[in-house]
């Protein structure tokens, strides 16, 4: 059966350049810490493709015309003329639109985070209890038993404090 | 274990501490100030709904008082916490971090009491649903024309962009409470954490979301004071209805939120002195600097105020002017106003005074005061001489109007002290982001 294989790294550096060359050699990994480490890995390891930003986009286009379509209908469901005012006024429509486009940009921002980061995912995820304080895990899953040994090897080579073959279930 | 190892440690069992350590002394506050709220809000509330509003001091032409200017003061107070946040995020202000969390949870509190204010001061609070537009028998449906809806919608989006933001924001550090914690605590926390394990991939994504969210929020900040502003502005009453209304209740609810952050951030000190650490003479440094900045903006735009009534040279703004500015006891409460939110500030421009807490804590009271009276002077007072002699009519806050202001207090007071003790009040991997990371190269430096 394949397991993953865990990683402990007391420095943010040597995990980094570690996950480099597990990477290199073929596997895919994941790497655990306790603060964010996107610039020094993008650094390492070339940008990311940002997802989120079409969930954003999304949302705050279909909230500014969700508040325009409401205050707008509104107007022509519910004629309700005050001295000679225009019944399509743009200004107060566009602070209802304004509004509504945060409101659902800001929603559509959280689903999207949380679709994008598989949360939430209450069954138990390979982890060590130190990553979330001061250290950083790194994590090499679908590792079959002949090739943990070697990279067992690869990752003590290259700094590993700790290396440990789990279950995906080991929280 | 390296320097920067030992720090992570300390700033995890330092926020684990403010949450699990407590003396009798928290729970005497907590009961004496829950109690108090209940009794100065609740109970005159419950009297007010019972008897009408007749018990309070409004009457025509004086609709709004006391209930308007709690709701304005409260919306300005939630203002630093989303400032804090976003707006020194995107101009990656340093500082902010270790004050960022007290001041976003401020805000949610704050918002909490804005709408409270609403209610109270709604004559039949159970008809509050009447402002959302839904089928109803009347066949009516609120007018999105009005500036009073486009408060719902712009107070609206601002509690809901705030608490998504904040829990947002906490659970990295849920996640990393939850390996530490045990009892409720550590099921509450493995709940709120939501599975987050801190992999690159997600924080790839929770840095993007903050920079969408606080791009979304800072443009709401100026929004929601400047809708707010227009409640008033919109109108014709003389005394409301001015252009510069916008920037100067924008600017006036930075510079209470600010005074509301240093208050909070220094009773915090006093009761967990383990927070020195964090917030230090530096933070403060920096914020008495923006409340010092934010009250010359703001003693400008008071200034145009008063001038844009002035060069209107109508008899309506005249007579408001003389109300406001010369008429006991406007003119005292004026007088007052000028001093806290513009002479008390000046102190500011000593360095010694702003690395001093006791000597901010001291000036962001007179501030709060201050931007209080403010918001009076604007709402009740301008209704008292609106238009014709024969309309005219002083207002006085009742007991009940006092009770409940005191009592919203006190309710703010109880709900924050409360959250502290459930809730990390330090935002540990943002602290932590401030100590450096620990790498190996540090270790061959020794």
């Amino acid at each position: 059966m394949d397991k993953a294989v865990l990683g402990v790294f007391g420095y943010a550096d040597v995990m980094i350049n570690a996950a480099k060359k597990v990477k290199e050699a073929g596997y895919s990994v994941s790497m655990l810490s306790p603060v964010p480490l996107v610039h020094e890995i993008e650094h390492e390891m070339g940008k990311r493709f940002d997802f989120l930003r079409f969930f954003t986009l999304f949302g705050g286009l279909g909230g500014f015309f969700g508040g325009t379509v409401f205050a707008l209908g509104t107007a022509v469901l519910y004629i309700m003329p005050r001295g000679g005012r225009p019944i399509f006024a743009a200004t107060p429509t566009l602070i209802i639109s304004y509004e509504s486009t945060i409101l659902a940009g800001v929603l559509f921002t959280m689903l999207g985070f949380l679709m994008l980061c598989r949360l939430p995912y209450f069954k138990k995820k390979v982890f060590e209890e130190k990553i979330a304080i001061d250290h950083f895990g790194l994590v090499i899953e679908g590792v079959s038993a002949e090739r943990f040994l070697s990279i067992e090897k690869m990752l003590t080579e290259n700094g590993a404090s700790e290396v440990r073959w789990v279950e995906k279930s080991t929280c | 274990m390296n320097n920067i190892t030992r720090k992570c440690r300390e700033i995890n069992e330092d926020l684990l501490s403010i949450m699990t350590k407590t003396g009798p002394g928290y729970y005497v506050l907590v009961a004496v100030c829950g109690i108090l709220a209940i009794t100065l809000f609740w109970l005159p509330w419950a009297y007010q709904i019972y008897y009408g509003q007749g018990v309070t001091g409004l009457n025509m032409p004086v609709p709004w008082g006391a209930y308007l200017v709690n709701f304005v003061f409260w919306v300005g107070i939630a203002h630093a916490g989303t400032l804090i946040s976003a707006m020194l995020y995107i101009t990656h202000t340093p500082w902010r971090r270790a004050i960022a969390r007290g001041a976003e949870t401020m805000t949610l509190f704050a918002l909490i009491l804005v709408t409270l204010s609403v209610f109270v001061h709604m004559g039949r609070p159970w008809n509050f649903y009447w402002n959302f537009p839904y089928p109803n028998t009347r066949q009516l449906w609120p007018s999105f024309q009005s500036p009073l809806m486009f408060d719902v919608f712009a107070i609206g989006t601002y509690f809901t962009s705030s608490v998504v933001f904040l829990y947002f924001g906490m659970i990295p550090d849920f996640a990393s409470l939850k390996h530490s914690s045990t009892g409720w605590r550590k099921d509450l926390y493995t709940a709120l954490s939501l599975g987050w394990t801190g992999t690159d991939r997600e924080w790839h994504v929770q840095g993007r979301a903050t920079m969408f969210f606080s791009s979304f929020i800072m443009p709401l900040v100026v929004s929601v004071h400047s809708i707010v502003s227009w409640d008033f502005a919109l109108s014709i009453v003389p005394g409301y209805n001015k252009t510069v209304f916008a920037p100067y209740f924008v600017t006036g609810a930075l510079l209470s939120g600010f005074a509301g952050v240093i208050v909070m951030l220094t009773v915090m000190r006093r009761a967990y002195p383990v927070l020195k650490k964090y917030v230090t003479e530096y933070h403060y440094d920096r914020i008495g600097q923006m409340v010092l900045a934010l009250s010359l903006v703001w003693s400008y735009c008071t200034l145009m105020e008063v001038l844009t009534g002035i060069y209107a040279d109508t008899s309506l703004e005249k007579e408001h002017l003389i109300y406001k500015i010369l008429t006991s006891p406007s003119m005292e409460l004026f007088a007052l106003m000028i001093f806290c939110n513009t002479f008390i500030p000046l102190v500011l421009i000593w360095r010694r005074v702003r690395k001093s807490a006791a000597l901010m804590f001291l000036v962001s009271l007179f501030v709060l005061l201050g931007m209080w009276l403010e918001r009076f002077l604007i709402i009740p007072n301008s209704l008292s001489r609106k238009f014709l002699p024969y309309f005219w009519h002083d207002y006085h806050m009742s007991w009940v109007e006092v009770s409940i202001t005191f009592g919203a207090i006190l309710g703010f007071i109880t709900l924050f002290m409360i959250s502290i003790k459930i809730f990390p009040i330090l935002s540990a991997f943002e602290v932590k982001e401030d100590v450096g990371l620990p790498v190996s190269k540090e270790d061959d430096h020794g």
